[in-house]
């Protein structure tokens, strides 16, 4: 059985990735006072939960050679969903709503799966390219957000369905700890569970692992499934942040998802990669946002800056990679 | 592909209008996307216009898909199918003039809606002024702080015609008030989410040094009041304003936490439907109420070449009536 053990080179893979964030922390608490504070560092990482919680299911499904585009349109599809249960206003109300939050949760998470569950049958079924597979999805999960939706925002939910984007516990956002709960399974699923094993080979070496006579198939249509429900997830974070679920929401947020797993020293060419790296590479795009925003910095040099910041993070990665 | 789909529309358009009467005059609206509220109202209110209603005239309603060469197409099948006039939402301007400019020589006649096109071939036009928006958005938020304090502002997608024109009036509202600073001035693309984050990061920086906070669309006013109370402050302590008048907004007008201009796609759309009939049928009267509810955008026999709806600021007083109409 072909297994990635891990070596040197890829703790050093780590690092790099760990010191490009640190360099990058240092460089804007020097830079400007206000970065260390308490309220602005609870910002960052408010602001990376969704995108933190989208890049760890995307990990799972690039670990396995596929990739998901449709996590964007899932998002607003999964939030619309859960919004007609709690919502309060007439507009887009399903029955008698509101409906207690934790279903309306449990429905847009099932959304989710159910979308991903779809991509993952085309995937492992009909061995469709995941990249085809999903960028199906991806325009079918926005039209039947619009369908739902009758293309209009569903606003006005409650209190008790927005305390996942807006509360806090102990004086930390609801979204923090939910990106930090999806991390902590998502790490042990990996790194101490059988299946986790399983994805590492599949992705490592697809046909070994059929011939070792593990489950590629099942293995594969799972993870679409995590990436799927984890989409759900952020979607009705989304939309319990802002207060109300639009069918336009999301939109490219695959590509933040793609990038933060790859800066975070995951492979695209599958059965390499952490969940750690992936959250550190989702807090480096989060900080860099953050400070260029607290630098002032102009919209169209923060668009370049940040292009130019992805590349080099991998670049740094890439040259440690060498050295050793 | 498309020649396919061109000829089979073509072909249920013929078996649809044997069965009708044959002088009823065809109307097409090709709208550039029907993605979000402010387009589907206007639909909405094209469809509601009297003389559709009681089957005056016949409406279809096309959706651009924010594609220029989409609602190309779709003005080569209206021009196939021998509509009797035109009204235009265009994508991009430029793209749209030489929409327009191959249906005026097939005969048919083209009124604008809501965006502009490039082109004087235009019968007339039907829209509303956002430079005036952004001067009245702007001077509101200052005459609320006095004219003096500091203030930031949340910009639509940069080189976009509303954003242009919107800053420009934001621009020309706070030279008349040369105390106020501009803190930070940035995009947020229209999106909710987007201004939050970005309300965030500003309130970190500049905390309650900030006085006001003009969105140059309702979405991001509301992400920047959802960032406010998120830092746990009051959004009432702050002037913030927003245009459009989208559903969310009026609630939160409602509420006392921001104030909006209604921009009036409804009366757009009814506008226009009004100015397509006339052309189709010289002897008609406008049926729409919008003429008596905008005496300042008087009818003018359908000759009129600009016809600016008029912004409404959504008050305490009218926000109640205006939420009715959204139900």
């Amino acid at each position: 059985m072909t297994m990635t053990i891990p070596n040197s080179g890829q703790i050093l893979q780590r690092y790099g990735i760990f010191i490009a964030l640190f360099v990058m922390c240092l460089t804007l608490a020097v830079i400007s006072e206000n970065f260390l504070s308490t309220r602005n560092i609870l910002n960052v990482l408010r602001q990376t939960s969704i995108n933190g919680i989208l890049a760890i299911g995307m990990t799972f499904v690039i670990l396995t050679r596929g990739i998901d585009l449709s996590v964007g349109s899932v998002v607003a599809f999964a939030g619309l969903v859960a919004a007609s249960l709690a919502t309060t206003s007439a507009t887009g109300m399903v029955g008698n709503g509101p409906y207690p939050a934790l279903l309306a949760i449990a429905v847009g998470m099932a959304v989710g799966m159910a979308c991903g569950a779809v991509s993952g049958v085309i995937v492992s079924r009909f061995h469709v390219p995941a990249f085809v597979a999903t960028l199906g999805m991806l325009s079918a999960a926005r039209g039947m957000a619009l369908i739902y939706s009758g293309g209009r925002p569903i606003p006005s939910l409650t209190e008790e369905f927005r305390w996942i984007g807006t509360g806090s516990v102990g004086g930390i956002p609801v979204p923090i700890f939910l990106l930090l709960g999806t991390f902590a399974v998502a790490h042990f699923v990996l790194t101490q569970t059988r299946f986790g094993r399983h994805v590492y080979a599949v992705g490592g070496n697809p046909h070994a692992a059929k011939v070792s006579g593990l489950p590629v198939r099942r293995i594969r249509f799972t993870v679409y499934v995590i990436a799927g429900a984890l989409a759900g997830l952020a979607g009705m974070v989304l939309a319990a942040r802002t207060g109300s679920a639009l069918p336009q929401a999301g939109i490219a947020y695959e590509l933040d998802a793609i990038a933060a797993v790859v800066i975070g020293g995951t492979s695209l060419a599958g059965g390499v990669g952490r969940v750690t790296g992936t959250l550190i590479g989702a807090l480096l795009i989060g900080v860099m946002n953050n400070g260029l925003d607290l630098m002032g910095v102009e919209s169209y040099y923060q668009q370049v800056i940040k292009g130019v910041l992805i590349v080099a993070a991998v670049m740094l990665d890439q040259s440690k990679n060498k050295q050793d | 592909m498309t020649k396919k789909m061109l000829m089979l529309a073509t072909a249920m358009s013929l078996v649809a209008g044997a069965g009708m009467a044959q002088d009823k005059p065809k109307i097409g609206a090709a709208l550039y996307g029907l993605n979000a509220e402010f387009m589907q109202l206007w639909a909405a209110a094209a469809e509601a216009h009297p003389a559709v209603k009681q089957g005056l005239v016949e409406l279809t309603i096309f959706d651009g898909r924010y594609d220029a060469l989409v609602q190309q197409e779709q003005f080569e099948t209206m021009i196939t199918q021998g509509f009797d006039a035109i009204i235009f939402a265009p994508i991009d301007a430029e793209a749209g003039a030489a929409a327009v400019e191959a249906a005026v020589a097939a005969g048919i006649p083209v009124f604008g809606t809501n965006t502009m096109a490039n082109t004087d071939k235009l019968s007339s036009y039907v829209g509303s002024d956002d430079v005036q928006s952004g001067y009245m958005e702007a001077k509101f938020l200052l005459d609320k702080i006095g004219c003096t304090g500091n203030v930031v502002i949340i910009e639509g997608p940069l080189g976009q015609s509303a954003q242009i024109q919107r800053l420009e009036g934001n621009q020309k509202a706070l030279a008349e008030c040369p105390d106020v600073k501009v803190l930070e001035q940035q995009t947020a693309n229209w999106s909710r989410a987007e201004a939050q984050t970005l309300m965030e990061n500003w309130l970190t920086v500049h905390g309650d040094t900030i006085n006001g906070v003009i969105g140059q669309n309702d979405e991001m006013a509301l992400g920047a009041i959802e960032a406010i109370k998120a830092a746990g402050m009051d959004p009432k302590s702050f002037a913030i304003v927003g245009i459009d008048g989208i559903t969310d907004a009026l609630l939160a007008v409602k509420a006392g936490d921001m104030a909006s201009i209604l921009q009036d796609g409804g009366a757009q759309a009814q506008g226009s439907v009004d100015l397509a009939i006339k052309a189709a049928m010289p002897e008609y009267e406008p049926m729409s109420e919008i003429w008596v509810q905008y005496p300042d955008m008087p009818w003018a026999d359908g000759k009129g070449t600009m016809y600016m709806v008029p912004w409404t600021p959504v008050t305490l007083e009218n926000v109640d009536a205006l939420l009715a109409t959204r139900q």
